[in-house]
């Protein structure tokens, strides 16, 4: 029979687990879209662990403001610019 | 690409080897979880955030961060509403002088057309009164239940995100959700927040009573204070008005901010007459 405390261990490391593989993704994607949804991603599993360390009140801001606000706030300035970064790639960082 | 991909993933791989290091050694204690027996100062907290025989130090709230938050360490609180109020007049003031009042008017078909699909119109119309009410609890009860001002206010801001991006601003603008409203909303809650920091002061002054700035509870040397609960119900003195008036300065700000980015470039360039861009 496993403990509560080690499951709640556990599943610690595996939402920081895939808080991780969802930064590096974020990281290295080009399409800025997709990197926003990643970064989500990343931000629903901090806030699950939030809750897993036992802090409701940074859970309930971090939700709104990591799943909906912020996320938002990165689309609205990526229409505003273009959708995919670093298509030039030119060693002078090509300007137009 | 590849040195990027290596530096990258080398760094992760460092950081989480460090963290690891240092939670085994006991940096965090010897748990990252809460330990049963509690440390010192939080456990000074928890003895006196609702012990009304402590008149010195308590907060009559059962809920010890929002005490703290607002009552404990209050002034560090106002100064950081303070912080987020200043970004949102920088973004106010990099967007003076336009309004896309003009261009509603302009074009009154806007306001219908456009959007997404039925199914996300009908779904934003079932939950935005939903969210609406859910943050209302969340500031309304912050001083009893995990939650508070800026918690609340953060939850309400999503409400009209999803009518901006279901809809349209045009329609939002229709239902009066419009920049001068939502100044108005978060100038009322800064005010509300600058009186109920004043409000003890205020009545020492009209009673004679000694008081302070951010004093919540009436002590024994001020005892000019607010009320811990008004007819039964218990509303810790400061807490709920400082949760309440929080709560509109932040789903105000917020708001401000969605309606200001979500104004097309072509309108922002048409307000910028005469200064020329390449």
């Amino acid at each position: 029979m496993i403990e509560l405390d080690t499951l709640t261990y556990l599943f610690m490391a595996l939402a920081g687990v895939v808080s991780l593989i969802a930064t590096y993704l974020a990281i290295l994607e080009n399409d800025l879209i997709r990197a926003v949804v990643f970064s989500a991603l990343q931000s629903t599993v901090y806030a699950i662990l939030f809750y897993l360390l036992m802090a409701p009140d940074i859970a309930l801001v971090y939700i709104p403001v990591a799943v909906g606000l912020y996320p938002a706030v990165v689309l609205f300035l990526i229409k505003k610019t273009e959708r995919s970064e670093g298509d030039l790639g030119g060693a002078g960082g090509g300007s137009e | 690409m590849r040195i990027k991909r290596f530096l990258v993933l080398s760094s992760l791989i460092i950081l989480v080897l460090t963290l690891s290091l240092a939670f085994t050694k006991g940096a965090l204690g010897h748990y990252p979880l809460p330990l049963s027996g509690v440390r010192l100062l939080a456990s000074w907290y928890l003895f006196t955030t609702l012990n009304p025989q402590y008149p010195v130090f308590t907060a009559m709230s059962p809920e010890a961060v929002t005490a703290i938050v607002w009552d404990y360490r209050g002034l560090d609180t106002l100064f950081e509403t303070a912080v987020f109020f200043l970004a949102i007049i920088g973004a106010l003031a990099l967007m003076r002088g336009i309004s896309l009042k003009t261009a509603l008017n302009n074009s009154s078909n806007k306001v219908s057309d456009g959007g997404l699909s039925l199914i996300c119109k009908t779904a934003a119309r079932l939950l935005t009164p939903l969210i609406i009410a859910v943050s209302a609890s969340i500031a309304l009860h912050g001083h009893l239940t995990p939650g508070g001002g800026f918690q609340g206010g953060s939850a309400a801001a999503v409400a009209p995100l999803l009518v901006l991006v279901i809809f349209s601003v045009y329609f939002l603008l229709s239902k009066g959700v419009s920049e001068k409203p939502m100044l108005v909303l978060r100038t009322v809650g800064l005010v509300g927040i600058y009186l109920t920091a004043l409000a003890t002061v205020l009545i020492g002054l009209f009673t004679g009573l000694n008081a302070y700035v951010f004093q919540n509870q009436p002590k024994p040397d001020a005892p000019a204070g607010l009320p811990a609960q008004i007819s039964g119900a218990l509303i810790s003195g400061s807490l709920f008005f400082f949760n309440v008036f929080e709560y509109l300065a932040v789903a105000g700000g917020f708001t401000l901010v969605f309606i200001l980015l979500s104004i097309p470039e072509e309108v922002v360039k048409s307000f910028m007459g005469g200064e020329t861009h390449e």
